[in-house]
């Protein structure tokens, strides 16, 4: 049954190719046609040639020089590639410059967000070993990638004319080089960390609450939330799960440049990554205020692990709740409390 | 001042690639790069081959000049586009944004790394001093300051490739269409090359360009 299936198939895709080799085969392109018949009515009018050098490849157009796309007489994608990057370079440059303005702006009128109570002393584990090596391997790479990235586009305007073009070049040849060759490292431990997160960052109920009230960072009150809050979802889902596939897909697209592929593809490429990357580092502005000077308590969990009793209750109760509630969880070591017996007597 | 300029006359060129083996022979280039290529359109369609020689065209406003992200790029008071090698962090953005494709890199170290880019010169070498052993051994020969036009035009054996003061190069190419005879054989200069008259290709005329496919 499933043989004479396959057999049908096979058949059916063969006829179909057949059809579709015959047809490119018999077809000589329409500007060839035109051109013929124009030498005929108009000798020396070269019109359908001139329209066709822009039309990129097509099997009637040769040259003797091998290489990519050699027979391409003149791509337009250039200009439109140029044209857009100054577009993305002039508004991503300004996003980047307001960000962490704004950040600023909001720190010194707001301040941290400190701890309502006093701590009790009492630590619970909140990121394993594995996961703060991993997490702090993707961070450290993201930063090199980011400044090193930011240096090879901004780097012309803003350090140059600072530097001198020779002192300058030697550092953008230092980015590219980083940026090459930290780029690979970062992608495969940003899937390692996506592996190793994904668990908790599953969206529940209690997380669209969050998002209504924006996390009670208006109305300053506690919105519950599980080990992760809906903002530290929505940075896991939009920035390191979607913005940090494609920054890493596309950079695999222009790191290796010996796959063959063509200019347009690269010239796509470089505009998605460079638009999703910019969109990265905005976005970890505010991740990385969150977790250091916005938060008190939140730097030490990701240094060394733990976190005070009392943070927890008041950013994260719901988890808070789980590992009280499930000690056998604290035993698998993942999470939980270090010093159980004192949050108990306590 | 001059201002130069390349103009290939597409009812002469003939596909030969003296140009493509006079730039490589002139200024020693590494394997893999070509700095000048010719793309013949519709080839082997009978009546609608036309073949071009294609290089840096030393654009006024150069795309590539635009997009390097360290400045390496910079025209000359004659018009030509040339690029500094030390800068050149070897990015491909000149490749991405340059029309005509002239950018080349060879490459240099693992994964397909681009090394610096190298590209036509117009025969004007670079920012080194003229006609010194680094300015050879980066960029080739200066011929234009030895009075010389670029190799590639000065060696095209049917004059389809002109290169020079773009007023010159004008002149010659609107006096080519104004004495072509405007018909069949005699737009690439049948009459010029072989004699008026009887001997004038009837037969060649008569020819009734049959669009097929190549082979």
């Amino acid at each position: 049954m499933n043989r004479m299936r396959l057999t049908r198939w096979v058949s059916c895709l063969f006829v179909m190719l057949t059809a579709l080799c015959g047809t490119a085969h018999a077809q000589t392109p329409d500007g060839a046609q035109q051109q013929a018949q124009r030498q005929q009515t108009q000798p020396g009018n070269n019109a359908p040639v001139w329209r066709d050098v822009r039309g990129g490849e097509n099997p009637y157009q040769t040259t003797q020089v091998r290489g990519r796309e050699t027979a391409v007489l003149i791509q337009s994608g250039g200009e439109t590639w140029r044209q857009t990057r100054r577009v993305f370079t002039y508004y991503g440059g300004w996003v980047l410059a307001i960000v962490p303005l704004l950040i600023g702006l909001f720190y010194w009128r707001k301040g941290a967000i400190k701890l309502k109570e006093k701590p009790t002393g009492r630590l619970m584990a909140r990121f394993t070993d594995w996961q703060r090596m991993i997490h702090w391997t993707v961070a450290i790479t993201f930063c090199v990638l980011a400044l090193s990235g930011l240096i090879m586009l901004f780097g012309k305007y803003v350090l140059m004319p600072v530097f001198g073009r020779t002192l300058f070049s030697w550092l953008a040849i230092l980015c590219k080089n980083l940026h090459n060759f930290v780029g690979p490292v970062f992608a495969l431990a940003l899937i390692l960390m996506i592996l190793t997160f994904i668990k908790d960052n599953f969206l529940k109920i209690y997380d669209f609450k969050w998002i209504a009230k924006l996390g009670g960072i208006v109305s300053g009150e506690h919105v519950p939330s599980g080990r992760f809050n809906a903002g530290e979802k929505l940075w896991f889902w939009g920035g390191v799960m979607f913005l940090g596939i494609v920054v890493s897909a596309t950079g695999f697209v222009l790191d290796f440049a010996n796959f063959g592929q063509g200019r347009e593809l690269m010239q796509l490429a470089n505009v998605v990554h460079a638009v999703s990357a910019m969109m990265f580092v905005a976005a970890f502005f505010g991740h990385a205020y969150m977790g250091t000077l916005g938060t008190e308590g939140a730097y030490q969990a990701m240094r060394q692990g733990v976190v005070d009793e009392t943070w927890a209750k008041e950013h994260h109760d719901i988890w808070y709740q789980e590992m009280i509630n499930s000690k056998s969880s604290t035993v698998a070591g993942a999470q939980g409390l270090v010093i159980p017996t004192t949050i108990k007597q306590g | 001042m001059a201002r130069m300029k390349f103009l290939c006359d597409s009812e002469r060129c003939i596909e030969c690639n003296g140009c493509v083996t006079a730039c490589k022979q002139e200024h020693e280039v590494p394997w893999g790069v070509n700095r000048r290529r010719v793309v013949t359109m519709n080839d082997g369609v009978a009546g609608a081959e036309k073949s071009l020689s294609v290089a840096c065209m030393h654009c006024t406003d150069a795309p590539c000049m635009s997009v390097c992200p360290v400045d390496c790029f910079y025209t000359t008071s004659e018009g030509v586009v040339l690029h500094d090698k030390d800068p050149c962090i070897g990015c491909g953005y000149c490749f991405y944004a340059c029309p005509f494709g002239a950018p080349q890199f060879p490459q240099d170290g693992a994964f397909g790394m681009r090394g610096k880019m190298d590209k036509c010169t117009f025969c004007a070498g670079g920012p080194e001093a003229d006609n010194s052993a680094e300015e050879f051994q980066k960029y080739g020969r200066n011929r234009l300051s030895e009075g010389k036009l670029p190799a590639c035009a000065e060696m095209c054996s049917t004059k389809a490739l002109l290169g020079g003061d773009a007023d010159e190069v004008s002149n010659i190419f609107r006096d080519r269409v104004m004495n072509r005879d405007g018909k069949g054989a005699g737009v690439f200069g049948w009459a010029t090359a072989y004699g008026k008259g009887d001997a004038k290709p009837s037969a060649q005329e008569k020819v009734t360009p049959k669009v097929e496919a190549k082979p």
